[in-house]
């Protein structure tokens, strides 16, 4: 049995194999899940965003780059950027801010503690889609709980007239799913900070307020860094199902951001040449925020 | 002035476990105290108690006469230095020993002349922008001492700050620890379970047993007259050899074949002892007492033998001698041995509290 597997140790380990399909057969499955599932889509966006196509599907003409210049000399196209920007920022802040503020509370809490840390991870295992209704429904301006303890309080709430209200009410959907996962992450990180060294600091004369900020907060960087760039790839590409649930990108173009927007000129305005062109966009967009997130991890954030 | 004084003080957890019962210690201005004992004695909580970091769940604690039961740490005007040295890793060795004084808003000036005066000190000029990732870990241990030392504090606190050194870099810094708290002359406090650090550091030791101080004294006073077995037990290396025996009309009953005049005492069962380095190697025919030898650790200036004694009810218990020079006793043969009356510990059976002639 040693010896068997000893063999088979050896096997792996060594450079040479006897067959040289063996290693191509042993990473099939994946190859072939990348390739079905993201290379040739992505291949057929590419291509798409060189082609004008009727509304049918019927014929299509290769227009070159104009989809592109189309795309560039938009104003709608920059105000969805800014959309973008204004939506994915005000995400990764709130929910650093509240998963941050949540977490320090938890990370005090003796007893029960396993209670908390469980209800608060909860919200991460709620669809996107369900998240939107929950939220959407809260705040319907007719019948919505928290519509109508705004309008107590003076505050005329709409989000289906008032694009402000609207953002809002879309980056409070978004940032409440990802607080959970933000959460895990900072009570991880404060729970590795040695008791030894929030007690020095209080030995030193540094109040509960001050050894945060001096102490806590520094040494949580590279947790915070790391959750700031995985946040803002999440607020950019992955909220496509908050928004269609509450707002649907409006009103007017208020919470079209560039992912709902791909969706919209696509799926519902049937311009699959801008649509794919958006996606190319995209992807180079995620190409660099994936190479900014390895630079700076790799060197992580030092202290 | 007393400088330190510890009031009935005591420790019980909200979960109903007394950790310390009651403790009464007055520390002069300047005094080297060393808490010493097993691991759970409590030795570590209390010292965290007199920092501020463990509520105190009873008696006075009085800082220069003050009462600093309910202060903040801050407040206290202590310094610690903890075990794993607790220096702020983000921090250059400059800002983590400037820190303290930052909190207490003392000027930039000010602060610059005392954080270079300890480095100077300490011998840490060189490496005050350094970060304590890119420090030994004798140079770590140097910092946090800086640190505490900046500040000029009432009491410096030390809670095992040696354990994470390897034993040369313990045994240097030992003696450096000494030397510093002899020329600033502050009050120390000093947590350790090794009873050689214990013994060279202190003034006065202070041993620990489940809560309870067994005796408190200075190294040598302990080491010639242990008020009870644990604390015989606990200090010198090897320990001390203890053998309970009887004592009949001015006979011990020692081992089997031993048979020594001896005072009376006020018990008849008592727990004798001899410290392994009081004993004497001679023939059988003289001997005391016979020992079966079992092991020999020769350690160059001196030979450990360890044997054990067999006592009339027939039970063996261990026994070590400590010769200086090289000895090499066959192994498993008996030898004899001289224990000088004078070299005698006798404590109570039941109380284990030493006891003396009548």
């Amino acid at each position: 049995m040693c010896l068997l597997i000893s063999d088979w140790l050896s096997l792996f380990m060594s450079v040479y194999f006897p067959q040289k399909l063996l290693p191509y057969l042993l990473l099939m499955p994946q190859l072939v899940v990348t390739a079905i599932f993201f290379l040739w889509p992505a291949g057929q966006a590419v291509e798409q965003a060189f082609y004008q196509e009727d509304a049918f599907g019927l014929s299509r003409d290769y227009v070159g780059l104009d989809n592109f210049t189309e795309l560039f000399t938009s104003p709608e196209y920059f105000a969805s950027l800014k959309t973008t920007m204004v939506f994915s920022f005000s995400v990764a802040f709130l929910g650093l801010a509240v998963a941050l503020w949540l977490a320090v509370m938890a990370d005090r809490v003796i007893r029960g503690a396993m209670v908390y840390q469980t209800l608060l991870i909860w919200p991460y295992a709620v669809a996107p889609a369900l998240a939107g209704v929950l939220w959407w429904i809260l705040f319907d301006p007719s019948m919505g709980p928290m519509a109508l303890l705004l309008e107590y309080i003076g505050i005329d709430w709409n989000h289906f007239v008032n694009g402000d209200q609207a953002m809002i009410l879309v980056v409070i959907s978004a940032t409440w799913k990802q607080i959970s996962y933000n959460f895990l992450f900072f009570l991880a990180g404060l729970q590795a900070i040695p008791r030894s060294l929030i007690e020095a600091a209080a030995i030193d004369g540094a109040g509960p307020s001050k050894r945060f900020w001096d102490i806590v907060f520094p040494l949580l960087s590279p947790t915070t860094f790391f959750l700031l760039v995985v946040n803002l790839v999440y607020a950019f590409f992955e909220t496509f199902g908050v928004i269609d649930a509450t707002t649907q990108g409006g009103p007017g173009q208020s919470t079209t951001t560039m992912v709902y927007k791909v969706f919209n000129d696509g799926f519902v305005g049937l311009d699959l040449g801008s649509s794919a062109a958006q996606s190319v966009v995209l992807m180079v967009i995620v190409g660099l925020m994936t190479v900014v997130q390895f630079r700076y991890i790799e060197r992580k954030v030092q202290y | 002035m007393s400088d330190l004084v510890l009031r009935n003080i005591g420790k019980t957890y909200d979960n109903g476990y007394q950790a310390i019962p009651s403790i009464d210690l007055t520390i002069e201005e300047g005094e080297f105290i060393v808490l010493v004992g097993p691991s759970g004695c409590g030795k570590s909580t209390l010292l965290r108690m007199v920092a501020g970091l463990e509520s105190i769940s009873q008696g006075d604690l009085l800082i220069k006469g003050d009462q600093v039961n309910n202060k903040e740490p801050a407040e206290r005007d202590i310094a610690m230095v903890f075990q794993n040295y607790a220096l702020y890793p983000h921090m250059s060795v400059y800002d983590n020993m400037a820190y303290g004084l930052k909190n207490r808003g003392e000027p930039k000036s000010e602060i610059e002349t005392k954080v270079n005066a300890v480095a100077q000190m300490l011998g840490l000029e060189e490496l005050l922008t350094r970060k304590p990732r890119q420090l030994s870990g004798g140079q770590r241990q140097r910092v946090a001492m800086g640190r505490a030392m900046v500040r000029d504090p009432k009491v410096f606190l030390f809670d095992e700050p040696l354990s994470n050194l390897d034993a040369k870099l313990r045994v240097q810094m030992r003696v450096e620890i000494r030397e510093l708290q002899r020329k600033l002359g502050t009050t120390t406090l000093y947590v350790t379970h090794d009873q050689v650090e214990a013994m060279t550091l202190a003034d006065r030791l202070v041993v620990l047993n489940k809560g309870h101080a067994e005796q408190v004294g200075t190294p040598m006073a302990l080491y010639e007259r242990p008020a009870s077995t644990f604390v015989a037990q606990f200090i010198g290396s090897p320990s001390m050899n203890l053998i309970p025996s009887t004592i009949e009309n001015g006979v011990l009953q020692l081992g089997v074949d031993s048979q020594l005049a001896c005072p009376q005492f006020s018990t008849d069962k008592v727990m004798w002892g001899i410290r392994p380095e009081h004993v004497d190697i001679v023939p059988l025919q003289d001997a005391d007492l016979s020992l079966q030898v079992k092991a020999v650790e020769a350690l160059g200036a001196e030979t450990l033998i360890h044997g054990s004694v067999k006592t009339s009810e027939d039970k063996l218990y261990p026994f070590v001698v400590r010769l200086s020079g090289n000895h090499a006793p066959d192994i498993g043969q008996p030898i004899g041995i001289r224990v000088p009356q004078q070299a005698w510990h006798v404590f109570d059976v039941v109380t284990t509290k030493r006891i003396e002639p009548l």
